[in-house]
């Protein structure tokens, strides 16, 4: 909880705490938007469900206009807002490694644990994939240290890159979200008629 | 498809059109412009040259005497143990990092007081904090110190006790030969009236 | 569409929550009445030129003469003091009140007209500071008073020959720090061996009561 820790409104202990009421809301919501289901995740490569892209553009775009508008009212310091460090190589490679996962197992990591509370088998053995996968990495990082941190490029954002103001940005990438939304949702249609056993 | 989507996407798209024309807001570290005027107004920043003098000899581990003037005069004279950071370098990272530190108490001092307040000013609208302002400068330091000017007779008792204490600070600064014999209030000798004889006689 | 769709209608909801949060937002967002204009890079290019920046006091002058009559003074210091005395001509503003809607107007109008502002208090000192904040909003048209009011009150009837005075001047060493505090500098020493006398009150001596009774 940045802001109210950093302004001192609550000490720093309660972190832990607020962090696990945020991680059940979480849960709650991937799962209640259907994310615990492997067809769904796995959907979005074979084009016939694209609900995560949905799901998650929709959060993105919500939480960038939002913020952008809460920071032009000073209710919100954006300058004080954690941003993840750019190692370009490393996060390609990183991406490609997680998409391939995601098509073969059906799951992103945090989808696997709200799929193992409603029951599901392979999800159970996704996740053991991955603490072997974690436990593999942890193993082997004094060997990928060199590339895991290679091209630092700091904390910067787009805005930061290539002098083009945040507003003009948040404008962009609504427009694409929205886009993407509707050429989604005509694929969609398009790749369910020709499947004929279409269920969840 | 649902009439709903249009409606969602079009409230989507103005909101979005919306931030290119909110101006961003520049954050800095530094001090809102409407609290500014209210600190400066606080004399709680300034310290007098006893003070200093007092924290200089107990060797006080929190002090830090900062000299804001230029480097040539710092070179040619300064308070013992003290910093130059000439007042056009506060904002280099030289200057920054005798700053802001928890645990120390920063003086600032030129030659009077009115540099060392304006670099006081430009510190706290950078929200650095535990900065002090040497009321006089370096010119009431000789004046108080250095060269102390002892007190009439009518004075309060306690700036006799001051001047000693302001010798003992000269002795400690200068190596002076101690002049001896403290000062002291002397006391007030009331005569007694002599009686007049009574005239005889009366009521 | 099937089960696990986003529902429209609850999308709608929660974006019509924020189209309220934003309207909020735009309805209690107090515009700021003033802001840095000089960042602190160029307010410290400021101060190394000083003839822009100080208003001398034989420059009074002309503006008591009416001479001078783009200059309004302002004297800093509380009501009750300016009640007491003041500079002629001077308008009376405490700090604390300098920044009030009504005031700030008032130094942007005479900003608008060309109009040097003097800000003045009891010394330079207690109005340096309200100057440097001023010029940090980027008020350029003022100055402050060198010497302030209790230098005026000194010198009140020749204000013109204090040209050549340097007294009320800051930012000048007024000693040699470096010879004054040689311990064998022998001119204080000096100065300290009449011995302190102690005072005898004398009472006047009563004159002889004259006989006599009541």
């Amino acid at each position: 909880m940045g802001p109210l820790v950093l302004n001192g409104f609550i000490s720093s202990n309660w972190n832990l705490l607020i962090a696990v009421f945020i991680g059940m809301a979480f849960g709650f919501l991937l799962e209640s938007s259907g994310f615990s289901s492997s067809r769904n995740i796995a959907g979005v490569f074979y084009g016939y469900n694209f609900v995560v892209i949905r799901v998650f553009f929709t959060a993105v775009i919500v939480a960038m206009v939002g913020l952008l508008y809460m920071g032009y009212f000073g209710w919100v310091n954006l300058s004080q807002i954690f941003i993840l460090p750019t190692f370009l190589p490393s996060m390609i490679t990183g991406a490609v490694i997680m998409g391939v996962g995601m098509i073969i197992g059906g799951f992103c990591p945090g989808t696997s644990f709200t799929a193992i509370t409603i029951g599901k088998i392979d999800a159970l053995v996704f996740a053991i994939g991955l603490y072997i996968g974690i436990f593999f990495f942890a193993e082997g990082y004094p060997f990928l240290e060199k590339f895991y941190l290679s091209a630092n490029l700091g904390h910067v954002t787009l805005a930061d890159v290539t002098g083009i103001s945040l507003g003009w940005w948040a404008l962009i990438f609504t427009v694409f979200a929205l886009a993407s939304f509707w050429i989604t949702a005509s694929i969609e249609k398009k790749v369910r008629k020709r499947i004929k056993d279409y269920k969840f | 498809m649902n009439r709903n989507y249009y409606i969602l996407t079009a409230i989507m798209l103005i909101l979005a059109i919306g931030t290119v024309f909110i101006h961003e807001r520049k954050y800095t570290s530094e001090l809102p412009a409407s609290e500014l005027l209210w600190d400066i107004l606080q004399p709680s920043r300034f310290v007098t040259t006893d003070q200093v003098a007092k924290r200089i000899i107990e060797k006080d581990p929190s002090l830090l005497l900062i000299d804001v003037r230029p480097a040539s005069e710092y070179n040619k004279f300064s308070l013992p143990n003290a910093v130059n950071v000439p007042f056009d370098s506060i904002e280099t990272a030289t200057g920054q990092q005798y700053f802001g530190n928890p645990g120390t108490k920063v003086v600032l001092f030129g030659d009077d007081g009115i540099l060392a307040n304006r670099v006081w000013i430009l510190l706290r609208r950078l929200d650095l904090k535990n900065n002090y302002v040497m009321r006089g400068g370096l010119n009431e330091w000789i004046e108080t110190i250095i060269q102390p000017k002892r007190p009439k007779q009518t004075d309060p008792e306690i700036s006799f006790e001051q001047y000693n204490f302001r010798r003992a600070a000269r002795l400690y600064f200068t190596g002076a030969k101690v002049v001896t014999g403290n000062m002291k209030k002397e006391k007030v000798v009331f005569k007694k009236r002599k009686r007049a004889a009574v005239a005889a006689g009366g009521c | 569409m099937n089960v696990h769709e986003l529902n429209p209608k609850k999308t709608l909801g929660v974006l019509i929550v924020l189209v309220i949060v934003v309207i909020i937002g735009f309805l209690t967002m107090k515009p700021s009445r003033y802001d840095y204009k000089l960042n602190v890079n160029q307010s410290i290019q400021l101060l190394k030129d000083t003839s822009e920046i100080n208003f001398y006091p034989y420059e009074l002058v002309d503006v008591l003469n009416h001479k001078n009559k783009n200059v309004v003074l302002i004297d800093l210091r509380n009501k009750y003091a300016f009640g007491r005395g003041h500079i002629p001509g001077a308008l009376s503003i405490p700090s604390f009140d300098l920044t009030h809607k009504k005031n700030l107007r008032l130094l942007k109008d005479y900003k608008k007209n060309g109009l040097t502002v003097v800000l003045y208090s009891n010394n330079q000192l207690s109005a340096d500071g309200p100057w440097f904040f001023f010029r940090q909003i980027g008020f350029n048209n003022v100055r402050v008073l060198l010497g302030g009011y209790n230098y005026f009150l000194k010198h009140k009837n020749n204000l013109a020959a204090t040209r050549s005075d340097n007294s009320y001047i800051k930012g000048i060493e007024r000693f040699n720090y470096a010879k004054v505090s040689k311990s064998s500098d022998k001119s204080f020493e000096l100065n300290q061996n009449n011995k302190p006398k102690p005072v005898i009150f004398k009472r006047r001596k009563r004159e002889a009561v004259a006989a006599g009774g009541c």
